[in-house]
């Protein structure tokens, strides 16, 4: 009996172990990776990355996937950026624009990710077409769309640099800034939005037919629930929430290239397969992609930190991503 | 119920890294500054860069004695780099040597470490004049691209000299055909103007015959090349391009249309004196090639480094390379052709 309890307690928190046994075995490995600044470290890291990896788990709870998500955040770092340069800077992308206010170009480029977002959200339900594809189609189309942009006069194709002093405490301030307890503002964007997220999921409507639509579309359908409208309101929510962290990118790293956002879907899809999120659909939660999107960072973080080798940590994520996936398959497997 | 616990369990997980914080906290890291050798944190832009493959092992030999170094790949994302050198600050490593995926994000860069106190040696791309002005304790090292056209236009200058066969069509003027690299690039926007600004600089005349990019590819310098000798044939006199792979495509391109046998022969330059162009110029069918320094930035870079680390002075002496502007150092280009190409292998 007692034996039984534990290994359904063990399946089903597998993901928090992992992260737990990771943490303790590069504690013991490297005693000095124990502290508040490689704490505040690994939050700042998974920052952006919870935010990209929340958008994508909105799609991928109601059976679909979002391929155009790393492209999004690509996009909405440059929007961003070229709108919040210092005004003396010598190469501005828009040389006579005046100073704005921060979330005018901040609210730009989440809505440049919304509109993407929705677009995604109208091929998908409108035309019929499988997400795999439409965001395939949309992934490449912005990235186009986003080196157009990036190589107008007089910007052409030079990193957008210089950004304005209060963007950038936006990604590398923080509160109570010399205390040792400081808590950067990247940090707290991203918990905010996660809580958020989280009400999203589990007290509205919205969330309620998210997990229908991923259970089963038919079902949904039949029960009264509007699909197509409820896929385009997440398609947009998710680009939202690209355009968010593609601006905190910049902010972040004081800079913004064509380049930037490359491959992050995978990330988030990987982080939210680690974290529980079925790949089929109708099943995820906010905790369990937290979770998620930490142990990559923990993987990224930590694992540097001890000094293994770069080539050596993609082996150790593919094999935690696998054996994720075939630890959460014989949870779903036992209970049928 | 379940969920409660599971997320308790995550945050005690957080907590327990979070316990120790003070007496981690105080710790001096390993390899402090007493005496010992200095940690130096070394962020390169992309792993799988030859060149920068070439400067990351200079820096791992020249370290041996005089600095820790831990390597790490930014992927070739600055956002990557960033967090890397967060990590590095956090173990407080005592310099760090960055090799910047986008140039315009030093400046974050320079204020995080000098939040720090931690001195940054800058490798290969050079961050702007207005960032390194920011803290004395920031360098650069790195060569200056246009040298590099410079002195593959001078390669095809003797050979000019040398060879009054060269001027095929006996007008006195070089019709040449150019390969360039990724458009906006400012190697390859560089090494374009200063080769031809060499050449001219050498009192030759020259026409444009064909310009285009090869984005620095092989397969596409060829597919180009062939397409150059389709539509101008023996009209051109010489090739430069911005970098080796693409001269040895355009060599391929030639071959195949029957240069390099008999006396048919086409004065082809390259730029970076990889493996295959040292083998090119041995053969006799790359007339000559620029070598970027990787051995000798790597040991400028590792040794500022150190003695960064140990706040030792820093001087012409104590590096062993000429301080420009007491932030620079600008290690030379070389020509490279067949005389002495055995030299780089």
């Amino acid at each position: 009996m007692n034996t039984k309890k534990l290994q359904g307690f063990v399946t089903e928190n597998a993901i928090y172990i992992v992260l737990a046994v990771l943490l303790i075995g590069i504690a013991v490995y490297e005693p000095s990776f124990i502290g508040l600044n490689t704490l505040r470290d690994i939050l700042i890291q998974s920052s952006t990355r919870v935010i990209i990896a929340l958008g994508v788990a909105f799609i991928l709870i109601t059976g679909g996937t979002d391929l155009s998500a790393g492209r999004m955040v690509g996009l909405t770092a440059v929007v961003s950026a070229s709108m919040l340069q210092e005004a003396d800077y010598a190469r501005r992308f828009f040389p006579n624009l005046p100073e704005l206010p921060l979330f005018v170009p901040v609210l730009i480029a989440i809505a440049v990710g919304l509109v993407f977002g929705l677009i995604n959200g109208v091929i998908v339900s409108k035309f019929k077409v499988p997400p795999f594809i439409a965001t395939l189609g949309t992934m490449v189309a912005i990235y186009g769309i986003n080196s157009l942009y990036f190589d107008t006069e007089p910007n052409q194709s030079q990193p957008i640099g210089g950004l304005r002093g209060d963007f950038t405490t936006l990604g590398s301030g923080a509160l109570f800034k010399n205390w040792e307890f400081s808590i950067p503002y990247i940090v707290i964007i991203a918990i905010v939005v996660c809580a958020i997220v989280w009400v999203m999921f589990n007290k509205t409507r919205l969330g309620k037919n998210m997990y229908a639509i991923g259970g089963n579309q038919q079902a949904a359908k039949v029960s009264g629930i509007n699909v197509s409208k409820n896929l385009i309101l997440i398609y947009s929510i998710a680009g939202a929430l690209y355009g968010l962290a593609g601006v905190l990118e910049a902010a972040r790293t004081g800079g913004a290239t064509n380049n930037y956002g490359n491959m992050y879907e995978l990330d988030a899809i990987a982080a939210c397969v680690v974290g529980g999120v079925s790949t089929t659909g109708g099943i995820g939660t906010v905790p369990g992609i937290m979770a998620g999107v930490l142990i990559f960072t923990v993987i990224n973080y930590g694992l540097t930190f001890v000094g293994v080798g770069p080539y050596w940590q993609q082996i150790i994520k593919g094999a935690i991503i696998v054996a994720a996936v075939a630890f959460d398959m014989r949870k779903y497997a036992s209970k049928k | 119920m379940k969920k409660l616990t599971t997320v308790m369990l995550a945050a005690a997980m957080l907590g327990a890294t979070m316990v120790g914080c003070s007496n981690g906290g105080d710790k001096e890291s390993s390899g402090g500054n007493a005496g010992s050798t200095p940690s130096v944190g070394v962020a390169i832009y992309k792993f799988d860069d030859t060149f920068m493959t070439g400067v990351r092992n200079s820096i791992e030999k020249n370290a041996s004695g005089i600095a820790k170094v831990d390597i790490v790949d930014s992927q070739n994302s600055q956002p990557t780099q960033n967090d890397k050198i967060d990590l590095f600050i956090t173990k407080k490593t005592n310099a760090l040597i960055v090799n910047p995926v986008d140039r315009t994000a030093a400046g974050v860069i320079i204020d995080k470490a000098q939040a720090k106190d931690t001195p940054v040696v800058f490798l290969n791309r050079e961050p702007l004049p207005e960032d390194m002005k920011k803290w004395d304790k920031v360098y650069y090292v790195g060569a200056k691209a246009e040298e590099s056209g410079t002195l593959s236009g001078q390669i095809v200058v003797d050979y000019w000299k040398a060879h009054p066969e060269a001027d095929k069509n006996g007008d006195g003027v070089l019709q040449y055909v150019m390969l360039k690299g990724e458009p906006g690039h400012q190697d390859a926007e560089l090494r374009t103007q200063y080769s031809i600004q060499a050449i001219e600089d050498a009192g030759i005349k020259v026409e444009k015959v064909a310009e285009d990019t090869a984005m620095w590819d092989r397969v596409k310098g060829q597919e180009k090349m062939a397409a150059f000798l389709a539509a101008n044939g023996d009209k051109i006199e010489a090739v430069l391009a911005n970098n080796d792979d693409m001269a040895l495509g355009a060599i391929e391109a030639l071959k195949a249309a029957g240069y390099f046998t008999g006396d048919k022969y086409m004065p082809v330059v390259g730029v970076d004196a990889t493996a295959p162009a040292l083998q090119a110029l041995e053969q006799g069918t790359m007339l000559g090639t620029v070598l970027n320094d990787a051995e000798n930035q790597g040991k400028a870079a590792v040794t500022l480094a150190s003695l960064l680390a140990k706040g030792e002075a820093i001087s012409k002496d104590s590096v062993g390379f000429d301080i420009t502007d007491n932030q620079y150092v600008w290690i030379p280009y070389q020509k490279v052709t067949k005389e002495n190409a055995a030299d780089f292998k």
